[in-house]
């Protein structure tokens, strides 16, 4: 039995751990486009507190994919999957077989496509090599524009305050994402993000991102009314978009993202997907939904490595999903925990 | 700011025909030229093109080391199928740099991208498509790959520029351009890659000391040594590893007013430097394992007729035709022994290239000096391998140490084999005033006219064995050196030929972990140094003697003259033999007595 994993992050290795550990004789293959063995995005914040080795991120030490008889290919992007002939194809061509699929690719930034040509011009967070990109790039006590402010990008702008960093966020319909605000209680929200010392710039469109001239911070963001802010790094934090291109040929159903049923199943009985790229049945809301967070995330690869080892059970999530105002009314989001 | 010490091997690995060779040469004489220390050394296959697996290997240092490490840094792979089983040489957090779009599907496996080790850091490079892009063809993606650790390492673009401009001097503009091109693109793409591995390199240290120095092989060596002790004449027949020898000589001889002729076999090649040889000229050939068993014959000739000759033996596997490019120790036994009668001759052994050349230059003295063929032994790995070495300003090897007649004694005094003291004879050069003499492979007397009187053979052999023990103290020639700690030591090694770089990096590796030993190298094989190797061994509680052959010959040799039992350590991969080897050798050693000690 080849067992496949696409997706090295919490889903994906989580999954592998589990599935090692109810079939030791298995073959276990994690397919991951990136250069790095498992390691803790979460923590990615920390390259702003002098945190600079990659190594000390790593999840698991290199021995434990030897010991435990995991292979891991890095940069190997999957560009297809052929469910008839149950293979995939790797972007260096090469074909790679598999008797069971698990989907765990994520997602990637999203960025609304008005400002799709400014996209050299940011600075992601996604991995460590952009973090450490985004840490050269910013000054001792440097600007940051933070664009949208999802809540990945809001626990970073908590670490960025702390290492004496000045945030200044630009607030718009998918600030606080994933958490659903209401209107009423959004401005109550925003006073907790400057309660944090956030500089909130609220009901204003960025229209463009562009490179200042000369001395000064490097960038400039211009809004749709003329006017312009000015600093050193500007990001994008407008939630995440699934990863799910590599399967739009495979014959499974994908909405948003990739649509499976509270076992975590697709539509074929050899495939499953987990965490920020599936869309999971809820009888409770009668809808396809998504669910984030370190713990969710890692209770979908516990899930369907379950299921996958013939087991029958389904993912519930036991996360507050509530985004929380403190005693000290700075805001508190539950998606900033992991282990 | 702190200095880096750098440490770094690449290896390049690719099928014959993909330019791998070429690039590793490129790699080195960049890094040279730019400062630093280079040890290199290339596998090859026999066959010319589109089969075999080569792999350029370069040690790059900031301090000087003495051979090549076990574990790489950096692998490129040109070629998936041939560099997959050298993943496992990559050092955890070490690089491999591959080309991660192949021309066409490949089966599944058969990517190296899927043989990587979790600790090592994968770079995939669209080898083929940024060649095509820079030159408009494939067959630049070596240069590429090239180019991309040059830019990813921050190497000195302007050394590799200039060393593909030599490289290239000799092709049209367009090729020059075009690798140029292709460099550049790897470099810009290298230095904009974000680096996750820990190989690091940093700038070259004494780097005004170092620019007086110069890159080249031992075979490189021993032209250079050959001319500067005023070779002659040449005459040689190709075969590998020695070839590159008379090659470079052709070039080189005909500027110093030498000549060089490549004959029909190795026994013309042979009779014809002794023919030489008797006529007065500094004269050499060289050869491999099977060309130098058919030059037995003649081997003895020299012996018995007391004529200088040099004749230069790189070993490769064998018997018979073997293994042509993989290196191996194991013609010890007919440089030392081989041939009839009782012919003993000089034999020397270089450990390393700068040795090479001091052997190459003393042997044409001592040949000589001591009327007798001198054999240089070298070996593949050491005839293949580049360092960096600096010679003397003063040229140190004498031209003439031949010993003369007496100018006032007439035709009929005059004894070409004259028994002396020494035992070495007066000679004259044929055509030289009162030199009349006959020169023969019969057994002879002083005269040199056939005899073969019980007694004149006796003393003629017992002359032409005795002599040889002056080479022992033949001035500014290193025959055996000692190197780690002094006296009592709980492990000795005892080494000869290229092997002795790997036995000194075990034993500076097995110092480091507190274990008391000592290496001692022997180049002067035949006669063999056998009083300092006897103090040796008594220093030593226990011997390891590695050496790149089946039987032990050197372990023999050394047990059989002084009645000492030794480690032997042996290997026949066609490789150099490994540093890690040797090491889990001494420890071993040196944990027996440890655990003897503790039963006892």
């Amino acid at each position: 039995m080849h067992r496949v994993i696409i997706g090295n992050g919490i889903a994906g290795s989580h999954a592998a751990a589990v599935l090692r550990e109810r079939d030791p004789g298995s073959q276990i293959t994690i397919i991951s486009a990136g250069a790095l063995l498992f390691y803790n995005r979460y923590e990615l914040p920390d390259v702003f507190r002098g945190r600079c080795d990659w190594v000390d991120y790593l999840v698991y030490p290199p021995d434990y994919y030897q010991d435990n008889n995991i292979k891991l290919r890095r940069k190997s992007l999957v560009t297809e999957v052929n469910t008839g002939k149950r293979t995939l194809t790797l972007a260096h061509r090469e074909l790679v077989s598999y008797d069971q699929l698990l989907v765990a690719t994520g997602g990637s930034a999203y960025v609304p496509e008005r400002l799709l040509d400014s996209i050299p011009l940011m600075h992601n967070f996604n991995n460590f090599r952009v973090a450490m990109t985004v840490r050269n790039a910013l000054p001792d006590g440097g600007v940051v524009i933070m664009l949208g402010g999802d809540a990945m990008g809001l626990d970073l702008a908590r670490t960025l305050i702390k290492t004496r960093h000045k945030v200044i966020l630009i607030a718009g319909d998918r600030t606080f994402w994933p958490h659903g605000i209401t209107l009423e209680d959004r401005p109550r929200y925003l006073r907790g993000l400057e309660k944090m010392h956030l500089q909130v710039i609220d009901e204003k469109q960025v229209d463009r991102i562009e490179q200042s001239n000369g001395k000064g911070p490097a960038r400039r963001v211009v809004f749709s009314d003329g006017s312009d802010i000015s600093g050193d790094v500007v990001m994008p934090f407008y939630g995440l978009t699934p990863s799910v291109d590599f399967m739009s040929h495979a014959g499974i159903d994908i909405e948003r993202g990739i649509l499976v049923d509270p076992q975590l199943q697709t539509t074929r009985n050899d495939i499953w997907a987990a965490g920020d790229v599936c869309q999971i049945w809820s009888p409770e809301h009668n809808a396809y939904r998504f669910y984030y967070g370190w713990k969710n995330v890692k209770m979908m690869g516990d899930v369907a490595a379950r299921n996958m080892t013939g087991d029958d059970v389904s993912f519930t999530t036991t996360v507050d999903e509530a985004l929380q105002i403190k005693a000290d009314g700075t805001i508190y989001s539950p998606f900033w925990e992991h282990d | 700011m702190t200095s880096i010490h750098t440490d770094v091997q690449i290896g390049i690995c690719g099928s014959a025909g993909d330019g791998t060779i070429a690039v590793g040469d490129i790699l080195k004489r960049a890094m040279a030229r730019a400062g630093y220390r280079v040890i290199a050394f290339d596998e090859y296959p026999a066959e010319i093109r589109g089969f075999g697996k080569c792999v350029a290997r370069t040690r790059i240092t900031t301090e000087p080391v003495y051979s090549m490490k076990s574990e790489t840094d950096i692998l490129v792979s040109l070629n998936d199928a041939h560099a997959i089983p050298h993943v496992a040489e990559v050092r955890d957090f070490g690089a491999v740099v591959y080309d991660l779009a192949p021309i066409s599907m490949v089966d599944e496996g058969w990517h190296i991208s899927g043989h990587l080790n979790p600790g090592q850091l994968p770079y995939g490079l669209a080898m083929r498509e940024m060649s095509e892009q820079a030159t408009g063809s494939s067959r630049s993606r070596n240069m590429v790959a090239l180019g991309f650790i040059a830019g990813l390492y921050q190497l000195p673009r302007p050394a590799f520029i200039d060393a593909i401009v030599a490289k290239f001097q000799t092709k049209a503009a367009a090729v020059t351009e075009s690798n140029v091109a292709a460099f550049n693109a790897g470099y810009d793409n290298g230095a904009g890659t974000y680096r996750f591995d820990k190989v690091e390199v940093g700038p070259p240290a004494r780097r005004t000391r170092l620019q007086d120095s110069t890159m080249m092989t031992g075979n490189a060596a021993v032209v250079r040594g050959c001319l500067d002790a005023g070779i002659e004449t040449f005459f040689g027949y190709p075969i590998t590893p020695a070839t590159s020898i008379m090659e470079r000589l052709s070039v080189e001889m005909p500027k110093h007013g030498a000549r060089l002729l490549q004959t029909e076999d190795e026994i013309s090649a042979i009779s014809a430097t002794i023919g030489a040889g008797f006529a007065g000229a500094r004269a050499a050939t060289a050869t491999s394992g099977p060309g130098f068993a058919l030059m037995s014959e003649m081997m003895g000739l020299g012996v018995m007729a007391e004529v200088p000759a040099v004749v230069f033996v790189s070993q490769r596997g064998g018997p018979s035709t073997g293994m042509p490019t993989k290196t191996e120790q194991s013609d010890l036994n007919i440089a030392v022994f081989g041939g009839h009668g009782d012919a003993r001759r000089i034999v020397l052994a270089p450990t390393n290239v700068e040795g090479c050349w001091r052997c190459a230059g003393r042997a044409f003295e001592m040949a000589e000096a001591y009327q007798t063929p001198v054999v240089v032994l070298l070996d593949l790995y050491l005839s293949n391998r580049y360092e960096t070495v600096a010679f003397p300003k003063k040229n140190p090897f004498l031209r003439d140490m031949c010993k003369k007649p007496a100018r006032d004694k007439g035709d009929a005094t005059y004894r070409r084999f004259e028994l002396t003291v020494d035992g070495v004879s007066p000679r004259a050069i044929p055509g030289e005033a009162h030199g009349i003499h006959t020169a023969t492979g019969l057994e002879h007397n002083e005269f040199g006219r056939p005899n073969d009187l019980s007694d004149m053979h006796f003393q003629m052999t017992e002359k032409r064995h005795e002599k040889l023990n002056a080479a022992l103290k033949h001035p500014d020639i290193t025959i055996y050196k000692r190197f780690g700690d002094s006296g009592e030591v709980e492990v000795g090694l005892l080494a000869w030929g290229s092997t002795f770089g790997e036995a000194l990096e075990a034993m500076l590796l097995a110092r480091d972990e507190g274990i008391r030993c000592a290496a001692m190298k022997v180049v002067m094989l035949s006669p063999l140094p056998v009083k300092p190797i006897k103090r040796f061994l008594k220093d030593c509680k226990e011997v390891i003697v590695p050496e790149l052959n089946y039987e032990g010959q050197f372990a023999n040799l050394v047990s059989g003259t002084l009645g000492r039992s030794v480690i032997r350590l042996n290997r026949v991969t066609g490789k150099p033999m490994a540093v890690a080897e040797i090491l889990d050798a001494i420890r071993s050693a040196a944990g027996k007595r440890k655990l003897r000690k503790s039963v006892a």
